[in-house]
């Protein structure tokens, strides 16, 4: 039972959900504003992480720096998955129709292009290197720097971006966007703008988190999937499309795998996984913050 | 009085589909001009196409003396064309605050526009009662009144106006319709689509009678009121 009462638990399920919810924010506003299953986002985070393991390798910098590159490299893949393909698929009338099937095929074929480009080019070893690793105290507690650097960036990062949603311009159009289309268009919302920023930072996202996480696990060409699922749970529990809604996911579904491990064992983290998964899906499928369908 | 908006022969419809056939027609400027019609007969689609939501086929539209036809519908908004759609169309997550504020979202509407919004709830009292609340959670008349003021936050020259009344209750409805009369009454132009004729051509200057796809008649509203053939098909006298 000390165990269970821990500062150690406790900061590794803060740390993981301050993770969990940076990835799920990137996939929440693509999903919430356009319907669209982006499976290649924990790809595009081992993309992030593959750039700052690169970047640290070869000139020393480290991601607290060259988390901001890979900002930008996935934004500006964000940009031009937008322009070159989904834009045009949602622009004709018969590919809309079926959008939200087909962007799981779109964003598959994606996954499987970074997964095998990353595999082609720095092969498929695990890579990662020491960065910010002495280790602290904190209470009872041993941890090493750069968790807590994840933590703070991880969580400074999300909470502007819930921020920025909330309260900015930019964010109370795309807001409007998410609930009503039409009506957003009446307002005078510009939506193709909008998405096209909304896939720059939902991208964008995916790529810090990605820098972010490199500091403390290894980077693999085929490391990204366990991501995508872990923030579509998240995103699940916090109900589709509601930012604020995926960071109380993010705690929860910290919670529930870190204590149900130190509970039973490490073999039931994919049982715990599915499990709240599938409970959340069959008691309430619009997820707890979320309303029923409208 | 000039024409703020001409629309010269337009085709529009969904797809493949034509609803709109070859259609001819003029709003006044400073006037309410009323469109009324059956079921089907297009009258939604004309404010579809005005506002830009739906592409025309052909045609074209003039406004305030400027080629629209193939601008969207978010553009339309900055040069002061609002559209208050049927069925309302609030966004329900929004408090009837944060609406006023996205009603002000179109360039021409930025500045000012928090004395726009006190405006509004002089105007509709109501809504200053309920500024917290959820549009999803408003009745159907302040949800109607909401969507009213968030098409006027965009300062409109020329407010379109689709169904205001449908699902209101009769007094609800006459609410609607004396507040049109105070809008008008400050200068902006009205086009209001209406199931209820007897109320719609009571309020108008202008009205047009379409039947489907196509104008069937038009004439000062006080003269079609007075038509047998109208007051036959759509007041059931």
């Amino acid at each position: 039972m000390d165990q269970i009462a821990s500062t150690q638990l406790l900061l590794s399920a803060l740390i993981l959900a301050s993770i969990y919810a940076l990835v799920a924010l990137g996939l929440n506003l693509i999903y919430g504003t356009m319907r669209l299953l982006n499976v290649a986002h924990g790809d595009l985070m081992m993309l992030g992480g593959y750039f700052s393991y690169w970047v640290f390798q070869l000139v020393g910098i480290g991601p607290l720096w060259s988390m901001f590159g890979a900002v930008l490299l996935t934004a500006i893949l964000g940009a031009a998955c937008y322009l070159s393909i989904v834009r045009y698929v949602i622009g004709n009338r018969e590919l809309a129709a079926r959008l939200e099937a087909n962007s799981l095929l779109i964003f598959f074929g994606f996954a499987i292009i970074i997964q095998n480009g990353l595999s082609m080019a720095f092969t498929s070893d695990p890579r990662s290197y020491g960065y910010l690793n002495s280790i602290l105290a904190v209470g009872d507690a041993r941890v090493e720097l750069n968790r807590l650097a994840v933590l703070g960036l991880g969580t400074v990062a999300s909470a502007g971006c819930v921020l920025f949603f909330q309260f900015s311009r930019f964010g109370l159009a795309t807001r409007a966007l998410i609930q009503q289309r039409d009506a957003a268009s009446l307002v005078g919302i510009n939506a193709d703008r909008i998405q096209l920023l909304v896939f720059c930072v939902g991208f964008g996202m995916a790529g810090l988190a990605g820098s972010l996480v490199s500091m403390t696990e290894t980077v693999t060409p085929f490391g990204g999937f366990p991501y995508t699922i872990s923030a579509f749970v998240v995103i699940i529990l916090g109900g589709l499309g509601n930012l604020g809604g995926g960071i109380l996911g993010a705690v929860l579904l910290a919670i529930i795998e870190i204590y149900g491990v130190a509970l039973t064992s490490a073999a039931y983290r994919s049982i715990l996984l599915y499990g709240v998964f599938i409970t959340v899906l069959l008691i309430r499928p619009q997820g707890l913050l979320g309303r029923s369908a409208r | 009085m000039s024409n703020l908006l001409e629309a010269t022969d337009i085709n529009a419809g969904y797809g493949e589909m034509q609803i709109l056939k070859h259609v001819n027609f003029v709003i006044r400027e400073g006037a309410i001009t009323a469109v009324i019609g059956s079921n089907g007969a297009g009258k939604t689609t004309l404010m579809r196409a005005l506002s830009g939501l739906i592409a025309l086929q052909s045609g074209a539209i003039h406004f305030d003396g400027q080629m629209i036809g193939k601008l969207p519908a978010y553009e339309r908004l900055d040069i002061g064309l609002a559209l208050v759609p049927e069925g309302r169309l609030v966004f329900p997550d929004f408090t009837v605050h944060e609406t006023l504020r996205v009603g002000a979202f179109a360039r021409r509407a930025h500045a000012g526009w928090k004395a726009r919004r006190d405006q509004m709830y002089a105007l509709f009292p109501r809504l200053l009662q309920r500024r917290s609340s959820r549009a999803g959670s408003l009745s159907g008349g302040e949800q109607q009144m909401l969507a009213l003021a968030r098409g006027l936050m965009s300062m409109p020259k020329l407010l379109l106006l689709d169904e205001p009344s449908l699902g209101l209750a009769p007094m609800m409805a006459d609410e609607v319709f004396s507040q049109l009369r105070a809008i008008r009454d400050q200068g902006i132009t009205i086009c209001i689509v209406e199931q209820n004729v007897q109320a719609a051509l009571g309020l108008a200057d202008y009205g047009y009678v379409f039947e489907d796809g196509q104008v069937r008649m038009e004439g000062p509203a006080a003269d079609l009121l007075g038509l047998g053939s109208i007051r036959e098909s759509y007041l059931g006298l």
